[in-house]
């Protein structure tokens, strides 16, 4: 479906380093990797936001549609949720089922800053929804939540994937704990420059459990 | 923006202006020179002139001009100021004529024009559109320089088009600085047509101020003044400050905090 060329990315010196991975339809990849490896800025040169990795980079890219959850909501301010819904092609009946979908009915003429954080986010998952995507992109969708708000949209999310088997998915985090229950594929970010250090396929929870072990040695501040 | 610490209680206007008529009064019943007509003299004049009908006309014209120009420059002055704030290459090419446009007296545009298309209106109206913009293309520049590059990244994701761009994220963002190019654009605009009129058309209030100040009636003079003065003040309360007060509503959420 998707296919990573990378070359490597200079910013000053050299931020990311070769990438190579392809993902296919169904892939749920949590990319793990210690605080400014430049997680961040793989998952935006995937998306094609970074204006320095070539559009060849990422072959297949133009044929999908991407959702993609930054870590602000980046919903426009100055619009209502029904309209930043409309405004990506939702019709009222799908921004009102969407809305239900993350928890927040009744909350479409209500703008974006009047919302708590967590609703924010899950109404900036809700646009992310709208342009039903073939692949979500997820940036910490849970730092900065307290822990119900975080374990609420990890079940959500959770719920989501299951509910769409094709949709791949790549979500950045801190905590190996969302790989055990978003994840079947665990990518590991290190080094300098950072390139992939482990592309693994989670088969079973013994595997994971290894990955994670490996992982609690390298890092201990991870949980 | 809001102006909300810089503007003083309502009452002071109701105790400073009747203060200073009656400063004006006392003066001009002391001096009792045709130089100095008292309030109640401009009054009459001006309830003359607007009886007559030549007000009514003299100021529709000057407030024909101010729209026109005010609408062709606010337009290409953003235009040019969007531009310019997105793109190095176009701001490096055009900051230099900008300088030197902003740096030119209003009053040598107005003559060039004049002079070489002759006293007619387009010619008229050209000069103030010249004047001003380059003073709003420099304000809307400050706000296209400061959009917020995090909502460029989501519009880029969704694939919003050009128009949906422009009007959902830029406007919004802009909209303090398309108001401050506004207002200061009013002011300038109301100034500079007067002199053109004076320089060169046969109507509106800065002809008829030329001709009061041919003879010397300083009468005329206050009185289109202060018809003046209400028609841009009547702009600022009945137009500006709503439009101010309906687009930034969305900045002020605590009102129905989830």
């Amino acid at each position: 479906m998707l296919e990573l060329r990378i070359a490597g990315r200079n910013f000053g010196q050299p931020v990311l380093g070769e990438v190579f991975a392809t993902i296919e339809r169904g892939d749920r990849i949590c990319l793990l990797g210690p605080s400014g490896i430049g997680k961040t800025t793989l998952l935006n040169a995937i998306a094609g936001l970074d204006k320095s990795v070539p559009e060849e980079a990422v072959i297949g890219r133009d044929t999908l549609r991407v959702g993609y959850l930054f870590q602000e909501h980046r919903l426009l301010p100055w619009r209502s949720l029904n309209a930043n819904l409309k405004l990506v092609g939702a019709s009222d009946q799908e921004a009102r089922s969407l809305l239900e979908q993350v928890g927040l009915s009744g909350y479409g003429h209500y703008l974006p800053d009047q919302l708590s954080l967590g609703m924010a986010r899950r109404a900036a998952l809700a646009r992310c929804l709208a342009v039903k995507p073939d692949l979500l992109l997820l940036d910490e969708p849970f730092a900065s939540l307290d822990p119900i708000m975080a374990g609420e949209l990890k079940a959500l999310i959770a719920g989501i994937l299951d509910s769409q088997p094709d949709m791949a998915m790549i979500c950045v985090t801190h905590d190996g704990g969302d790989a055990e229950i978003l994840a079947n594929r665990l990518w590991y970010l290190d080094g300098k420059p950072a390139r992939l250090q482990w592309d693994d396929q989670i088969g079973e929870a013994g595997i994971v459990e290894g990955l994670l072990g490996k992982l609690r040695r390298l890092d201990p501040t991870m949980s | 923006m809001k102006g909300r610490a810089g503007r003083p209680p309502l009452w002071s206007y109701w105790i400073v202006l009747p203060a200073f008529l009656l400063l004006w009064a006392m003066i001009a019943w002391l001096l009792k020179s045709p130089l100095l007509p008292t309030p109640l003299g401009v009054l009459d004049t001006l309830i003359r002139e607007s009886v007559s009908g030549e007000l009514w006309h003299h100021l529709g014209a000057t407030l024909g001009r101010v729209v026109v120009a005010f609408v062709l420059a606010m337009a290409l002055g953003t235009a040019i100021g969007i531009v310019m704030g997105r793109s190095p290459t176009t701001n490096a090419l055009f900051d230099p004529l900008l300088v030197l446009l902003l740096n030119l007296p209003a009053l040598v545009t107005i003559i060039l024009m004049y002079v070489w298309f002759g006293l007619v209106e387009v010619a008229a109206v050209m000069a103030v559109v010249i004047n001003k913009v380059p003073n709003v293309a420099v304000t809307v520049r400050e706000g296209a320089r400061s959009l917020d590059y995090r909502l460029e990244e989501m519009a880029t994701i969704y694939g919003f088009t050009r128009w949906q761009r422009l009007r959902e994220v830029w406007v919004p963002q802009l909209f303090p600085y398309l108001m401050a190019a506004t207002r200061g654009g009013l002011a300038l605009i109301w100034k500079i047509v007067l002199v053109v009129e004076l320089l060169g058309r046969s109507s509106g209030v800065g002809f008829q101020l030329h001709m009061a100040f041919q003879v010397f009636d300083v009468a005329a003079i206050l009185a289109y003044s202060l018809a003046f003065i209400a028609v841009v003040q009547l702009i600022e309360l009945a137009i500006l400050q709503p439009l101010e007060r309906r687009s930034s509503r969305w900045r002020q959420p605590e009102a129905a905090h989830a």
